[in-house]
């Protein structure tokens, strides 16, 4: 798959001297020299946090680079801007599809340029429009009719088209460097091997392509160089041959990840804690689930496959629409978030920023929100038991602070997420729901997250844990049980949940009937 | 096939396509303009039937007038509004645009043309100047458009020492008591608006662009739209349709009267934007739905004057009708699935 990288054609498609980025005192991209050649598909590999969106963003504009040269194809690239950026060949395609739900496809497809052939440099050509957007799907394989017409508002079409009208977006640029950020995430097989296709397709026509991939095997299968970032240094620049998967984890964690297997459940005989049978909900369901008291339940499918719903429905977050939930034997029919915490539910959500913290309040008031009334005395507050508590419950989850009045966002992503766990340990919770424990956290600081989910479970919480990473579940739960379209399709516990079997029941390779739940759009 | 289709769901499948008359109802009422349309239709027919000179030539007259200064600035907020932000300076700023028009011609001496075209520069600069702040340094608009409302109208005071200015060009008078075909000219100033703002939305690419801002500006900027350009456009177009206006209300009242700055008219506009179908988020909305909002909202605020009905009630009457208005596109959106957030 891989052609030899001393193929004669080493045109440097981008050079990079000295570029760096910092937010705040942390230096999150320092690349003394790079240089990327044409011809070639480029993997880049990292943890989450090395630097790899910030290269991507560097290089295609978004981020403002602190300093440095960079050079495409030998005019120097300004730094952020996205319009110099584009001017230059570079295309991104981002996780995030930034499409604009509210015009149409060919609209999205078109975004900021004008179609090639047009009447005016002003007025819009409509037919024009149409003609070039449907000859921009048609050129990734995907035919206009497929997906309803081009005029189709996007926000109608479910996530994978989605990723696929946004890599359309980048390939009707006709770039010099096209940079792809996991774009097989959100897709399936079929889908995938079509974006490889058009990678290759690139560097056979003399582009580069920067591939940012979470799957290794991927990143191997396509590349033909590799190099793996960390801390926001280049660590390591290798060839296919050199670059097994395990050469490249090393590579990318720089020391070992220090985290024992769980210890096992108190009494797997028991009652569980908590039940669900025929549970349904909007894109979810019907699913039958147990957890035990101090027992870990990971939950693991692809995109869409309705991980954060199941997690949302139980916390009360989204109405059930069917089927029974009890909590220790009890029935348990929450009407909202409130029901949940009431009934010793804490809820732990993907986004840490959005949804968990007031980024610029004190640590001492985010860690006590939950528990206002218990740290009350006759409905009044002091500001002084408030700050002792606050600097109880940060130090039971060991954050790194100076004082807890500083404020949340000055900390880093880890300790972020240290504070939102003691302010769900604060509320004594007996089941704890995670939901992408450790997105955006360093490598260093998931071990010792890991480790506080393992001492709620040792304390006897009942664990129901969301996550997109496969390691990360493998290595903190009892069992793991796979969604796909809402449904369970397998519980596989400890041996048993190897990646492949995961990936299988996820995927949904083996034959099976269509399944009529839609598929929604992923929110 | 893979886990994950690139097909869209089936209840989108175009094979259960219904007979052409059902399926332009459905278009009809899944477009949110065309029940501001059929409200105007009804609106004007009903108190039609029960005045009697609510359809006379004359009171047609007084409301195209009306028009010119609540539609247009109704055009000029709905830009504003699609990239998801609001201005609320615009009612003082055709007020202070009066009163400056009035002060170049009469006390600086300036000939009304030059005196129109330094109070549109003004205008101009305002709308530049709101722009710079909410793209450069991310003041919220309503903050900062809120501090041109109250400066505006503290200046149209305080340059006239609060009493009217007389004596004004009679071109300015001119510009508004003229009749085409006894269509009164600030109609069709409103109309002309309306024309150019609808084709500068829907047929260019600049128009396209402040769409894509409003729906999703992650997007448009990582697409190489010019985002702050876009926006500081449309707020710059908002202060010089305000402009605009101020100046057509002193050449129809033929007399520059400061305290105009303060009759609310941003919230009107902002109302008939809102009852046309425009989405506050941003993104969303069209100008024939503003255009038919200004018009149901004069025909009612015409139609209550004409009915006799007590002009307290007027004021109820208008806020219920918002709120209906509301009411009904959030019900239909919610009936179609398109949520709007």
């Amino acid at each position: 798959m891989a052609e030899p990288t001393s193929t004669p054609s080493r045109a440097v498609t981008a050079r990079l001297r000295g570029v760096h980025k910092s937010y705040g005192p942390v230096r999150v991209l320092d690349l003394p020299e790079l240089d990327l050649h044409g011809g070639q598909v480029i993997g880049v590999v990292g943890e989450n946090g090395a630097g790899k969106s910030t290269l991507m963003g560097t290089l295609a504009g978004s981020v403002h680079r602190d300093g440095g040269d960079i050079e495409i194809d030998g005019v120097p690239l300004p730094p952020g801007s996205t319009e110099a950026a584009q001017r230059l060949g570079v295309a991104l395609v981002s996780q995030e599809f930034p499409l604009v739900g509210q015009l149409s496809v060919a609209e999205n497809l078109l975004l900021g340029r004008r179609p090639r052939v047009t009447r005016g440099r002003f007025l819009v050509d409509r037919s024009a429009l149409k003609a070039e957007a449907e000859a921009m799907l048609a050129d990734i394989g995907l035919s206009a009719k497929a997906i309803g017409g081009v005029h189709r508002e996007v926000r109608s079409l479910p996530v994978p088209t989605r990723q696929m009208i946004e890599i359309a977006k980048a390939w009707g640029r006709e770039p010099k460097l096209l940079i792809l950020d996991e774009p097989t995430s959100a897709l399936g097989p079929v889908e995938a091997a079509m974006v490889f296709g058009l990678a290759r397709q690139v560097a056979d026509r003399g582009g580069t392509v920067l591939f940012i991939g979470h799957r290794l095997d991927e990143v191997r299968e396509i590349s033909d160089r590799i190099l793996v970032l960390r801390n926001g240094r280049l660590v390591a620049d290798l060839t296919p041959e050199e670059a097994t998967e395990a050469r490249l984890i090393r590579e990318m964690v720089g020391g070992e990840i220090s985290h024992l297997a769980p210890p096992p459940v108190a009494d797997p005989d028991a009652a569980p804690y908590l039940s669900l049978r025929g549970l349904t909900a909007a894109g979810l369901g019907p699913l039958d689930l147990d957890v035990h008291a101090g027992e870990i339940v990971g939950v693991a499918g692809l995109m869409g496959s309705g991980r954060s719903r199941l997690i949302h429905t139980v916390a009360g977050a989204q109405p059930a629409t069917g089927g029974t939930m009890t909590l220790a034997g009890q029935p348990y029919r929450p009407h909202g978030p409130a029901d949940g915490t009431a009934a010793g539910i804490s809820l732990i959500p993907e986004d840490r920023k959005e949804q968990s913290l007031v980024l610029f309040a004190p640590i001492a008031a985010n860690v006590t929100v939950a528990i206002l009334r218990r740290i009350s005395s006759r409905g009044l507050l002091s500001p002084g038991r408030q700050r002792a508590e606050g600097r109880k419950i940060a130090e039971g989850v060991r954050v790194r602070m100076q004082s807890v009045d500083q404020p949340v966002g000055s900390l880093s992503g880890g300790n972020q997420q240290r504070v939102v766990f003691g302010r769900a340990f604060a509320t004594k919770p007996r089941l704890l729901l995670l939901d992408e424990p450790t997105r955006g956290v360093d490598v260093g600081a998931k071990a010792e997250i890991y480790e506080l989910i393992d001492g709620a479970a040792a304390e006897g919480m009942a664990v129901l844990v969301a996550s997109s990473e496969l390691e990360e579940l493998q290595l903190i739960c009892h069992r793991i049980a796979v969604l796909r379209r809402g449904r369970v399709t397998a519980v596989l516990s400890g041996d048993e949940a190897t990646k492949e079997r995961i990936m299988t029941a996820a995927a949904g390779t083996t034959t099976e009937s269509p399944v009529t739940v839609p598929n929604g759009a992923g929110q | 096939m893979s886990a994950q289709s690139t097909l869209p769901p089936p209840t989108a499948a175009p094979d259960t396509r219904p007979r052409t008359g059902s399926r332009l109802l459905r278009r009809l009422a899944e477009s949110p303009e065309a029940g501001v349309v059929i409200a105007c239709v009804v609106v004007f027919a009903a108190i039609a039937a029960n005045a009697s000179t609510y359809a006379s030539v004359g009171n047609l007259q007084v409301m195209g007038r009306d028009l010119a200064q609540v539609g247009i600035l109704a055009i000029g907020e709905s830009l504003v509004i699609l990239t998801g932000g609001i201005d609320l300076s615009v009612g003082a700023l055709a007020g202070l645009a009066g009163i400056l028009a009035a002060w170049f011609n009469v006390n600086a001496g300036l000939p009304a043309p030059v005196a129109i075209l330094f109070t549109l520069a003004v205008c101009a600069v305002v709308g530049i100047w709101h722009g710079t702040m909410v793209t450069k340094l991310n003041v919220p608009p309503f903050v900062i458009t809120l501090v041109t409302f109250t400066t505006a109208q503290g200046l149209a005071l305080a340059i006239t020492g609060g009493t009217p200015i007389n004596g004004i060009d009679p071109l300015f008078s001119n510009l508004s008591s003229f009749y085409i075909q006894r269509i009164p000219v600030p109609a069709i100033f409103f109309f002309g608006v309306a024309l150019i703002a609808w084709f500068a939305l829907e047929r260019t690419y600049i128009g396209r662009q402040v769409y894509a801002v409003g729906g999703n500006k992650e997007a448009a900027r990582l697409a190489g739209i010019p985002v702050a350009r876009r926006i500081t456009t449309t707020y710059v177009a908002s202060a010089l349709l305000a402009g605009v206006v101020g100046i057509l209300v002193i050449g129809r009242m033929n007399v520059a009267d400061p305290s105009v700055g303060g009759s609310g008219w941003e919230l009107i506009a902002i109302a008939a934007a809102v009852v046309g179908g425009m989405s506050l988020f941003g993104g969303e909305g069209r100008i024939i739905g503003v255009a038919a909002g200004a018009i149901l909202l004069e025909f009612i605020a015409n139609g209550l004057l004409a009915l006799h009905v007590s002009p307290y009630y007027q004021q109820v009457v208008q806020g219920v009708v918002l709120g209906v208005a509301i009411l009904l596109d959030r019900l239909r959106a919610s009936y179609f699935g398109r949520s709007r957030r």
